[in-house]
């Protein structure tokens, strides 16, 4: 009894007495910390002044590697059924054409290779490439580990890189990423089930109120056990890449998340929008606090007839169901309101960081030359999944033109409406997940859910 | 038996010397390996929740700045505390009352003369060895919204009424359905521990109690839970701690979705600190998870202490 | 109603109670069993089928064939548990010795300390534990993460321990000196011994514990060769991608296959240990 009692004594004037002392303590640390910013502040326009005064590539991609060196390459994919086979293959290959280039692999899931990342450079133990999402850029960024691409990779391939794809990767019109592939969220439905609702298979929905007539016929139809088939897949599931597949569905209607300058800038788009997300729930379309993996998984088995995705996501269907590539086809995103069904602009993303060493660097931009080769680019498209080039060079790439499956939403990667980038993007998206929730889960009203998520976001913004 | 220690001679005696050289090595390794690993770092993120301090400075190796109190107030302000507090303290409350008053049921029928006790009691363990994760995923399974069991378990008995049940897809019912998976697990061991409890209630004191006149309720609560108070009270505040610091199951079924309905303050500090990357901020979250903790299991002794006098 | 009555609605309404709780309790179990054997496409079927109507082992061929990294998840976290599991068994011996013989003004802090530190939340420390592994160079690495787990398991087990040593009478000990035996001769040859089943107890409890860590691992480790079961199981098979239902349960039932063994193995032992530790401690 004493024992336990004393226990949280002991605990507790761990905590007041820690808090009590921290007052005093930290004060004197503020000084040294504002001139160590200093300092980096001015290491950083050092940097800078000297990356522009040898404007001539940095780190020419095609200087010899010598010496042995050993670079580390951070990415989820690598233990993802359906990718690994394709990224283990490849840095096979480089490994045998490059034999002084060891690369170093650090692998994390999905949603947590970026902490792993950040707390590896925490520990003094930075990577020097990673694959990821365009939008972990701003967050990678804020942490002072991604690193200007134009520093580090060859000339050549940035020139090549469509401009617009870059200012997408951009913060204060420094690139701080590289997209392999990029894919809006497109629409893709399932022709059978078109057919099947009498509907013609050729001629998907082109606005939300179109999509909205052709939704009854889908809904009453059912799969051949009996099951549910669900007219329209829109993800709402907490996770940041549904936040921004719910802004893509905002720019749908013409609306804004974010101003220019990263405030919040909440529309009427907006508004519709979010009023378009509670009515294909409470119809009944769109299958409850789904995340995209959800999504496919109910595309593949035929029970949900039109969702929106990234193109890749073509990839989690057939690894499901083989026989979908028969029914599956794209389609541009639905136009709403006044909007012109603008979207936003998904990439699978290279970036590097930083490490002084201008051996890591060339070896970095070496095996990013790599990756990003018409070769292994087209066999991406071809074994792993469809999308899009970045590269201007590919725009003729065969085996996007031929791809049945992106054929129809073609022209769509055009129209897309760049993301403000804010350090916390990653949770602003997550809010929109909530306040997507919020109407549809816990049914409340369109304006007092957008009140509360303002509420939210102005706090995850404004820290 | 501390009274004998208290009183101190001036002057030790050879063998005490050696007894403390010798006791004190014996520590040493396992003070130490506690003291750098769990103290030590529980410490510095108190100190870390005054300071504003990101990814950003551990990365650059900037130390972090006295923010007054910047962490909390916005803590404060937006409203997730106390949301994420309520959450807590019901997930703790909820579960610990359901686990012991299953545990308490099964624990009685399985000490009362039923068929093949010794059985039953071996496999109920099962599911409390079950990593955490795995549960998790069995349970997501369960409750899985287009072809889970549980969908269709519910259909049935409402005779096709409820068609499309998601428990972890409806803010109202989405804690009940990870609070069910953590009773999952920790059942059994409740139960092992209160029947190891049960078995030692004197038969005598039983008989007498009948003899007077004792109808079996009245034995229950005059006589077995008296005897077994002390097991109850370690067994309760095993599961209070448990049940408040559970993450895993929160991180991989919800997430803390849908619409916040269970963001609890495990959930709360990963995503402040992991998420947002705002060290300062989720160890502001964590410290006060901890001052709660504290101030829940120092009620619990409390009130445990005054009934331990009866 | 009669006596006889009573007491057979009594037994009925037992009866009922504890095929209801068990259920509950084995159930799960049993489904995920039954999907394992199940093809996708029949995982995916609604009504579900109770028993596979085309059972397959595909599920388990796969894992033993392609997913390998599995049970390089397994050997790791064999290592890393069974490490963990013999450390903390050898160091909760010595301390557990130490408070229950020794009555030294600092056992209170001691145990104070112990108790407290099984309270604190293991988010709260990782940022720091972080730091302070990438210092002495061992983030990354089993070394590493099997130190924060020790650290993790010492509380309850150095008191589940000391609990133990309490029950041993003192005389045993006065006697070994007087014949001569030294400090560790004692401890060892002679108190050991007769803490066997506790030493069982916590040796599993421990082994168990550390087999369900999950933060620790995800966090401390970022090498897929040195990851242990939960973390490779969770950052694999709920990935972005797609669920593959049948490959999850057939993880689930490998997963759980070996822990299920050495506890039914161990059961006798490590119930009585930890029933008669906790409940005295």
């Amino acid at each position: 009894m004493k024992k336990r009692t004393l226990a949280v004594v002991l605990a507790m004037a761990m905590v007041f007495g820690t808090a009590c002392s921290g007052g005093g303590g930290q004060t004197s640390t503020e000084a040294p910390a504002t001139e160590a910013a200093k300092d980096t502040e001015a290491a950083k326009t050092e940097t800078e002044a000297a990356a522009e005064t040898e404007a001539e590539a940095p780190v020419a991609a095609d200087t010899e590697i010598t010496e042995p060196v050993t670079i580390k390459f951070a990415n989820y994919a690598l233990l993802e059924a359906g990718y690994d086979v394709y990224w283990n293959q490849l840095l096979d290959e480089f490994a045998a054409a490059n034999p002084n280039i060891s690369v170093e692999l650090v692998t994390a899931p999905y949603g947590e290779i970026v902490n792993t990342v950040v707390n590896m450079a925490g520990g003094g133990d930075k990577v020097d490439l990673m694959y990821g999402e365009l939008d972990w850029i701003p967050g990678l960024v804020e942490a002072g580990l991604a690193a200007p691409v134009a520093d580090i990779l060859s000339s050549e391939l940035m020139s090549d890189i469509y401009p617009n794809i870059l200012d997408a990767c951009s913060i204060d019109g420094i690139a701080y990423g590289v997209p392999m592939y990029v894919s809006p969220f497109l629409l893709y439905y399932n022709k059978d089930l078109f057919e099947k609702a009498g509907l013609d298979p050729e001629a998907p929905p082109t606005t939300y109120d179109e999509m909205l007539e052709m939704a009854p016929k889908l809904a009453a139809l059912t799969t051949d056990d009996g099951n549910k088939v669900y007219a329209f897949g829109l993800t709402t599931a907490s996770v940041p890449v549904s936040g921004a597949c719910l802004t893509s569905s905002v720019h749908n209607f013409g609306g804004t998340v974010l101003d220019a300058d990263g405030n919040l800038a909440i529309d009427d788009g907006f508004r519709e929008a979010v009023a378009m997300w509670k009515k294909l729930y409470e119809e009944g379309y769109n299958p409850e606090n789904s995340k995209l993996k959800d999504l496919r998984n109910l595309f593949a088995l035929g029970q949900l007839a039109m969702y929106y995705d990234q193109s890749w996501g073509y990839n989690g269907v057939s690894s499901i169901n083989e026989d979908a590539q028969n029914y599956i086809a794209s389609a541009p995103p639905l136009k709403g309101g006044s909007g012109d069904g603008a979207s936003v602009l998904q990439a699978g993303t290279l970036m590097v960081m930083d490490n002084g060493d201008d051996l890591r660097k060339a070896a970095t931009a070496k095996l990013v030359d790599y990756i990003m080769s018409e070769e292994k680019i087209s066999q991406y498209f071809e074994e792993v999944t469809p999308a899009y080039p970045s590269r201007q060079s590919m725009e003729d790439l065969d085996v996007v033109k031929n791809s049945s499956i992106l054929a129809g939403a073609a022209g769509s990667v055009g129209n897309v409406k760049p993301v403000t980038f804010i350090p916390t993007l990653s949770d602003l998206n997550l809010e929109i997940c909530t306040l997507a929730q919020a109407v549809t889960l816990s049914g409340k009203d369109v304006d007092t859910a957008i009140a509360e998520f303002e509420t939210a976001a102005e706090n995850v913004i404004n820290q | 038996m501390e009274k004998k220690t208290r009183v101190r001679k001036i002057h030790m005696t050879a063998r005490e010397r050696n007894d403390r050289i010798f006791a004190g090595a014996l520590l040493l390794p396992s003070v130490l390996i506690t003291v750098i690993f769990i103290l030590v770092p529980v410490v510095d993120s108190v100190l870390k929740s005054f300071l504003d301090y990101k990814v950003k400075n551990i990365i650059s190796g900037v130390p972090g700045t006295w923010n007054h109190f910047a962490n909390y107030i916005k803590l404060f302000n937006s409203g997730k505390l106390g949301m994420a507090i309520v959450h807590t303290l019901i997930f703790v409350v909820g579960v610990v009352v359901a686990q012991f008053l299953l545990g308490m049921a099964l624990a009685l029928i399985l000490n009362s003369n039923v068929r093949f006790t010794r059985f039953i009691r071996s496999i109920m363990m099962a599911p409390w060895v079950v990593p955490t994760i795995i549960s998790g995923l069995i349970w997501m399974w369960m409750y899985q919204p287009q072809y889970g069991f549980l969908k269709f378990l519910i259909q049935q008995v409402t005779g096709g009424m409820v068609t499309d049940f998601a428990m972890l897809n409806n803010p109202a019912t989405a804690m009940l359905g990870i609070a069910i998976a953590a009773l999952w697990k920790q059942i059994p061991l409740t139960t092992l521990l209160l029947l190891s409890g049960l078995a030692n209630v004197s038969e005598d004191l039983l008989e007498a109690a009948t003899i007077d006149g004792a109808n079996s309720v009245g034995r229950f609560f005059h006589i077995t839970i008296p005897s077994i108070m002390s097991v109850i009270k370690i067994t309760v505040s095993m599961s209070i701690i448990e049940n408040f610091k559970q993450f895993p199951l929160f991180w991989t079924m919800t997430g803390g979705g849908p619409d916040n309905a269970t963001t609890t303050l495990a959930i709360l500090s990963y995503r402040e600190a992991f998420v947002s990357n705002n060290l300062g901020s989720g160890a502001a979250v964590t410290t006060i998870w901890m001052l709660l903790m504290i101030v829940v299991v120092f009620v619990y002794n409390r009130i445990f202490k005054n009934v331990e006098m009866d | 109603m009669g006596a006889k009555g009573k007491r057979i609605l009594s037994a009925v309404f037992r009866y009922l109670v504890l095929a209801v709780i068990l259920i509950f309790l084995m159930f799960p179990l049993y489904w995920v069993l039954m999907t394992s054997f199940k093809t996708n496409m029949e995982a995916y079927r609604f009504p579900p089928t109770m028993v596979p109507e085309a059972p397959t082992v595909d599920s388990y061929i796969s894992l033993f064939t392609v997913d390998n990294f599995f049970f390089i998840y397994y050997k790791n976290n064999f290592i890393v548990s069974g490490v963990t599991a013999l450390v903390t068994l050898v160091l909760a011996v010595m301390s557990g010795y130490a408070l229950s013989r020794f009555k030294i003004g600092w056992n209170k802090w001691i145990v104070a300390a112990l108790l407290s530190a099984q309270m604190f939340p293991i988010v709260s420390r990782m940022i720091s534990l972080y730091g302070l592994l990438g210092k002495i160079h061992l983030i990354n690495t089993r070394t590493g993460l099997i130190f924060a787990l020790i650290a993790a398991m010492l509380p309850f087990a150095v008191t589940l321990m000391s609990s133990f040593f309490d029950g041993i009478p003192r005389e045993l000990e006065e006697a070994a000196i007087v014949d001569g035996a030294g400090r560790i001769q004692t401890l060892f040859c002679i108190i050991m011994p007769l803490v066997k089943p506790g030493m069982v107890a916590v040796g599993i409890y421990s082994f168990l514990m550390t087999w369900d860590d999950y933060l620790h691992a995800v966090t401390l480790i970022q090498n897929d060769n040195l990851r242990t079961l939960s973390a490779g199981v969770a950052l694999r098979y709920l990935g972005e991608l797609s669920y593959d239902w049948s490959k999850v349960n057939t993880i689930s039932v490998v997963g759980i296959l070996p822990i299920m063994i050495l506890f039914f193995a161990f059961q006798k032992h490590m119930v009585k240990g930890l029933v008669a530790g906790a409940v005295k401690g």
